[in-house]
């Protein structure tokens, strides 16, 4: 199971738990980093995000109570309850009359032992890894035409990725525009000294033309992990045996 | 002026009270602020500054998360930490951070208040 089968899978326990618990209007998980990890159909990822990211503000400032377990805002006509779940938080937005106890038993009981499940049935722990934001300068040109599905980044980047993935070369990479669009391409690093350290992406034109973005604006880039390809490479072989 | 009394003596009465709540077994102690002034009574004083800037970026965050999801105005937040707890009430422009253990039930400091 990958990242995006994990995802749906507690996405579709979310909307459950949604059906069943009227008074939890929506639901979204995250992780420590704020990265969005699954929400249910009725919040906007963009919504969720920045949700996420206003409360990593609040979780930074928490050591001196400890860190933080659980967050309640009550407001005048409703609530959000988030809750932390090892390295991850559940948020839920409920009615204002929402039973706390009930909310509790939903975050600490039900979540949690489905996130288990989920789990147990991986062959390795996940990974989410907060996109980079770098900015695009297009390539053209006659060297572009022969590497027209790869991008280029700074190999300190590839590297930070790598050890997350406890050392695992990252070959392929999502690039996200600001607009939605998005591209999964090959990566490698920039071999150019001239160009280290300044925050670049180089991608070709015809990538640029899917994803709608030029020289000088900004994309999100995330790595995928080397774990599929690595994966379909050893079912390859296998089959050749 | 009936009305600036009646704030005064809500103000009086808060003291009061909190002095109560402040004695009570598990309560660390409260920051209290106003468009104009600032009260701190902690056990720890060292830790005020810190506390201080938790109770902020709660308020700032709370009413962000309330106007993201359409809640209204932010009445109370309610953090527990690993080891303290940080009950926050908002009224008006005033907002008083009550830090407390953990075993601590902070429903009936927040009745104790009686902040109607």
């Amino acid at each position: 199971m990958n990242k995006d089968v994990f995802a749906a899978a507690l996405r579709n326990s979310l909307n459950e738990i949604r059906a069943i618990c009227p008074d939890v209007g929506s639901s979204f998980v995250f992780t420590k980093d704020g990265v969005v990890v699954a929400g249910d159909a009725h919040v906007d990822n963009t919504v969720m995000e920045k949700a996420a990211r206003s409360f990593q503000n609040i979780a930074e400032k928490t050591d001196v109570v400890g860190g933080l377990d659980t967050l309640l805002i009550d407001g005048d006509k409703g609530k959000v309850y988030i809750s932390c779940l090892d390295n991850l938080y559940l948020a839920m937005i409920t009615s204002k009359d929402a039973d706390i106890a009930y909310l509790r038993s939903i975050a600490h009981v039900i979540v949690p032992t489905i996130l288990k499940l989920l789990e147990s049935i991986l062959p390795t722990p996940l990974k989410f890894v907060p996109p980079q934001q770098l900015t695009v300068e297009t390539l053209s040109g006659f060297k572009a035409r022969f590497t027209a599905d790869t991008v280029e980044i700074h190999q300190e980047i590839l590297k930070r990725w790598s050890e997350i993935f406890d050392g695992q070369g990252i070959n392929k990479v999502e690039i996200e525009a600001f607009s939605g669009k998005t591209a999964e391409c090959k990566v490698k690093a920039i071999n150019n000294s001239n160009l280290e350290g300044k925050g670049l992406i180089r991608i070709p034109e015809k990538i640029c033309q899917i994803l709608e973005v030029k020289t000088g604006e900004l994309v999100r880039i995330k790595p995928i992990a080397p774990q599929a390809t690595t994966s379909l490479w050893q079912a390859l072989k296998e089959i050749q045996i | 002026m009936p009305s600036k009394r009646k704030s005064r003596e809500k103000i009086e009465n808060l003291s009061v009270a909190l002095e109560k709540i402040k004695a009570r077994e598990g309560v660390i102690g409260y920051i209290y602020r106003d468009s104009t002034s600032a009260s701190v009574d902690l056990r720890n004083p060292t830790k005020t500054i810190e506390y201080a800037a938790l109770s902020a970026t709660a308020r700032e965050s709370g009413e962000y998360l309330s106007n993201t999801f359409n809640l209204g105005d932010v009445n109370t937040i309610v953090l527990e930490g690993g080891d303290t707890k940080m009950l926050l009430l908002i009224f008006g422009d005033r907002r008083l951070s009550i830090f407390m253990e953990n075993n601590v039930d902070h429903n009936t400091i927040y009745d104790d208040l009686s902040l109607t």
